[in-house]
């Protein structure tokens, strides 16, 4: 993991790291990609994917409309609101 | 020692829940600096649960940052440690010290676990998808899991029994009689031999050697049979284990944007600042850590062939191992963590040493089979032998050890 590749992963996942920082998780990539090679030595040619550990199927429920909250109630965590919206930046010039 | 995010009643005789678990009556906040002040517009399933069946919920208990942590030092609200600096896990220091019947707590990556071994409590893991994870804040889905602390088992198997139980609102969540085996009752075969993971006892210290051999004599006093094997081939879960777990989280916590609820910067002048600054002034450093690792794993480069799909692989690989183990021995006993006791600057000193000490709690957590903690040890069944693993907790509290 170089800088350059870390910084395209800081945009990605919407972070800006330090250089302190960026040289941390640099050292910490290292450490758990040496130890993941050793996976490599496993042999998981002719291994399923264990995506679940239990045999659990997909669920499904009856498509019938529930009204669980109010506008109100869905914005009062918002860090800011205008007229019952998110309020956010302006997004077209 | 900061042990209460915030406290509703008087904690004897309640349950306290984690700040992972949402709560309509008290914020949750997962430990971040992002959910600080979060008031859910919905219970947790499992508080539902415990409301239901008597208990009082007492207060919302400190946890590190998405409970990635090594024992809560990553909280937003500040770490709970004595006056020297060691850490005590807050889960485990509300049910040891504060009278409270038990405490409910996710365990993303065994930070429950290993504060119930240091503080002498019992935990259980249960069985993967026999207790509602619905109104839980998600980290590493595929493998988290709502546990129990207390400080007798005869506790945890009261609210135990109380949060186990189908759930419609949780689609990893099993059916009601496969619950059912966690019960007191359930006719679940007895331990009668144990397997140690040398692989994993050969590197503790003196502390922690002694607590296993404690163990060890008193399981064989009371005739359970108990053997060495290597088991380095569990050694291969940790690795796995924090690819999933990272690549499940760096996509949990991508919600967290700044924009419909959370910590939002003062500091942007358009939309790419408000979410990138929220994130970065928001989370620790742990938590970045694993944001990027896990976006890592996802990615499928030349050099990086495929990390999750490998790791997806070799998951099924352990649980197999540990199937054929189970065909032998009953159950399998693990240290829980290398040391007795960690100080704040040991975490300061290494950020992401939750990433390495958790080599001795992955296998139960990307394999989804319960895990008792008792005595500062750790014994790992079969998929819904908890009560039997609890069985042998139970022995440990009559011998007084």
């Amino acid at each position: 993991m170089t800088k350059d590749s870390l910084q395209k992963l800081e945009k990605l996942y919407q972070l800006c790291l330090t250089e302190e920082e960026k040289e941390g998780v640099i050292a910490f990539f290292a450490k758990q990609d040496d130890e993941f090679a050793a996976l490599e030595n496993i042999d998981t040619a002719n291994v399923e994917r264990m995506v679940h550990v239990m045999p659990i199927l997909t669920v499904v429920r009856e498509d019938v409309e529930k009204k669980l909250f109010t506008r109100e109630e869905l914005q009062r965590n918002a860090p800011e609101t205008m007229d019952g919206y998110w309020q956010v930046p302006r997004l077209v010039e | 020692m900061k042990l209460y995010v915030s406290q509703s009643s008087a904690a004897a005789g309640c349950v306290a829940v984690d700040d992972m678990i949402l709560t309509t009556d008290q914020p949750t906040a997962a430990g971040s600096k992002m959910l600080d002040g979060y008031m859910s517009l919905f219970g947790a399933e499992v508080v539902e649960k415990i409301k239901a069946a008597g208990y009082e919920v007492g207060g919302k208990v400190n946890v590190g940052e998405f409970s990635i942590d090594m024992l809560g030092e990553t909280s937003f609200y500040g770490e709970c440690a004595d006056e020297s600096g060691k850490l005590a896990g807050a889960v485990a220091e509300v049910v040891k010290a504060d009278g409270v019947k038990a405490c409910l707590t996710l365990d993303v990556n065994g930070m429950p676990r290993r504060a119930a071994a240091i503080a002498k409590t019992v935990f259980l893991k249960p069985t993967y998808g026999t207790v509602s994870r619905y109104g839980t804040i998600p980290v590493a889905c595929s493998g988290e899991t709502v546990g129990v602390m207390a400080n007798t088992t005869a506790n945890l198997r009261d609210v135990l029994e109380a949060v186990i139980g189908h759930d419609d609102k949780d689609g990893t969540s099993l059916s009601d009689e496969k619950c059912a085996l966690l019960k007191r009752d359930s006719d679940f075969k007895a331990v009668k031999k144990i397997a140690v993971i040398k692989a994993m006892t050969d590197k503790v210290d003196g502390a922690v050697a002694a607590d296993i051999d404690a163990f060890k004599a008193v399981a064989e006093k009371n005739g359970i049979e108990v053997c060495e094997i290597d088991g380095s081939e569990l050694l291969a879960a940790k690795a796995a284990w924090n690819v999933l777990m990272s690549a499940e989280l760096c996509n949990n916590v991508s919600r967290y944007d700044g924009v419909k609820y959370g910590y939002r910067t003062p500091n942007y002048t358009n939309i790419d600042e408000l979410y990138t600054n929220s994130r970065t002034e928001a989370f620790g450093m742990l938590l970045k850590s694993a944001i990027l690792y896990g976006s890592q794993s996802l990615l499928y480069t030349e050099k990086n062939r495929g990390a999750y799909d490998k790791s997806l692989r070799v998951r099924r690989v352990v649980y197999d191992y540990m199937a054929k183990l189970f065909e032998e021995y009953d159950a399998l006993l693990m240290p829980v963590c290398s040391k007795a006791a960690y100080t704040k600057a040991d975490t300061d000193s290494n950020v992401t040493l939750s990433f390495e000490e958790n080599v001795y709690t992955a296998p139960a957590s990307i394999t989804g089979l319960p895990a008792v903690v008792v005595n500062g040890v750790q014994l790992v069944g079969k998929a819904f032998s908890d009560s039997a693993l609890l069985a042998v907790a139970e022995i440990c509290e009559k011998e007084g050890k």
